[in-house]
């Protein structure tokens, strides 16, 4: 039982699908920009399961009630951490983040959509937090380790058809906080980094159903050393393709900066798409050590496109090695 | 002296029994075993340093003890990496050889130092001759190995790699230093 094979994306077909008709049926309130991300009164919504885990008898291993997948456990997923804003171990950004706000927040949609924006976190939600969505994704960093971790929030698309992208916009820019009196990382003279943290995606990523604006992780949304209040979450990618602490969202017709990728341009590539057969620089992408908690770390085979190869690989057509 | 050693390796092994290396443990006892591996490395070339600024000559009979406690920590370090990180897949490990320069260090410093210990008795002194404190100079190797094997590891925060490569570049310029005086 400890040593479970299963290393297939575990979001059940069936309510991924229905999930998503849910979700498709936001577009019919699009009145204006707050109504529009908003639950309409005329559109019923089932009330979404809570997102709950349950421990089973061994208590190392969590579960996903609605599945049964088997998930990281909570501790491990908040407490082992990329987030170079608090410092570069992976310990920084849970000692660190005791001072970071997580309210109010709003996040600026504007560059090449019709109605550009500012908006609270809530509209952003457009419904309580507790009926957002649970996906439960696999999380893959650059570094060759992988959790897999249940994310509360809604469909990308939804929000960006709201601003409604003009034509010409072929990517979409995102722009994380600068704080560096609440974030010791930024401030910290023996980082590279250039801040504000900036990541992007061509439009076709940031609109695809997959790609999941996040307010939360194991149904807690006070978690900022996992992003929170607001990160998109870009599954089939490596990890730092998935932008913590989104304060802006720019649509533009040339490819936007990303911050990894300004600083070693050899090692992370513009689209980091995560391809086994493309080693980085400095360590082999075949395989990844799935982290399920502190004592049972499994080394996995690793997946084109981190399994999610059915519903991204017609985005790339042509040589994989220019997505690398 | 072996108890002092011993300690750190001892420290990491119980902190990964009660789970107390954090999340990731695999990933802790690689850099713990390396940094301590560095240390000892350091602490070596200063014993003949600390003897002469010092006025303490004993203190180079410790040199074959820490010596070979630095060995003892590459084997962990690497044995750590082939396990955790290559699955104990030995044509794998040929691969990382041959493609990342910083494996390729690692092993080549691993490969000296163990040569090093190999050759670190009494017996194999007497056999060497002249030959031996030649080979032995060889630690130097291992150093600057060390020293650029962990440089290659910097991704963004470069405080720690820097500072220990700057100490193996002093005590690689003293050692010249004092070999080019001894010529003259």
């Amino acid at each position: 039982m400890k040593k479970e094979k299963r290393t297939t994306r575990v979001t059940d077909e069936s309510t991924f699908r229905r999930r998503r008709f849910i979700a498709g049926s936001l577009g019919l309130g699009a009145l204006g920009a707050f109504s529009g991300l908003r639950y309409g009164d005329g559109v019923s919504v089932a009330k979404e399961t809570q997102p709950q885990q349950v421990a089973s008898a061994d208590s190392d291993m969590l579960v996903s009630q609605e599945s049964g997948a088997r998930l990281t456990t909570k501790y491990a997923a908040t407490h082992y951490n990329n987030a170079y804003e608090f410092g570069w171990d992976k310990t920084d950004p849970y000692q660190k983040s005791g001072a970071f706000e997580l309210k109010p927040w709003q996040v600026t949609f504007d560059g090449l959509c019709a109605k550009p924006g500012t908006f609270d976190l809530d509209d952003l939600m457009g419904m309580p937090f507790s009926h957002l969505e649970e996906r439960i994704y696999d999380f893959r960093c650059v570094e060759a380790w992988s959790m897999v971790i249940p994310y509360n929030g809604r469909p990308l698309g939804d929000i960006l058809k709201v601003v409604e992208p003009l034509r010409s916009a072929r990517y979409v820019s995102f722009t994380s906080v600068l704080r560096p009196e609440q974030m010791p990382g930024q401030a910290s003279a023996f980082s590279t980094l250039d801040w504000p943290y900036v990541e992007a995606l061509t439009i076709e990523e940031a609109m695809h159903p997959l790609t999941f604006a996040t307010f939360g992780v194991y149904g807690d949304q006070v978690l900022p050393q996992n992003g929170m209040p607001f990160r998109i979450t870009v599954p089939w990618k490596y990890g730092f393709k998935s932008p913590k602490f989104v304060v802006r969202a720019t649509f533009t017709e040339t490819r936007p900066d990303a911050t990894w990728h300004i600083e070693n341009p050899r090692e992370y590539g513009w689209y980091s798409n995560v391809y086994p057969d493309i080693s980085h620089p400095r360590w082999s992408q075949a395989t990844e050590r799935r982290i399920w908690n502190e004592s049972d770390i499994e080394r996995i085979p690793s997946r084109l496109y981190n399994g999610y190869a059915e519903e991204v690989a017609h985005l790339y057509p042509g040589n994989r090695q220019q997505y690398r | 002296m072996h108890l002092a050693l011993a300690a750190p390796l001892c420290v990491l092994g119980l902190a990964w029994q009660r789970h107390a290396l954090g999340v990731d443990p695999q990933k802790a006892l690689i850099l713990e075993s390396g940094i301590w591996t560095f240390n000892l490395l350091v602490l070596v070339l200063l014993l003949p340093i600390g003897a002469r600024w010092a006025g303490w000559p004993q203190l180079l009979r410790y040199r074959r003890a820490v010596g070979l406690w630095v060995f003892t920590y590459a084997t962990a370090h690497f044995t750590f990496f082939l396990s955790f990180y290559l699955g104990w897949d030995l044509a794998r490990l040929a691969e990382e050889i041959a493609e990342r320069p910083y494996v390729l260090l690692g092993f080549a410093a691993w490969l000296v130092l163990m040569l090093l210990a190999a050759t670190s008795t009494r017996q194999a002194m007497r056999r060497l001759g002249r030959n031996w404190k030649r080979l032995h100079a060889g630690v130097y190797f291992a150093l600057a190995f060390a020293g650029v094997h962990y440089l290659l590891m910097i991704r963004s925060e470069w405080a720690w790699p820097v500072s220990y490569a700057a100490i193996a570049l002093a005590l690689l310029t003293l050692r010249l230093r004092r070999a080019r005086r001894a010529q003259s």
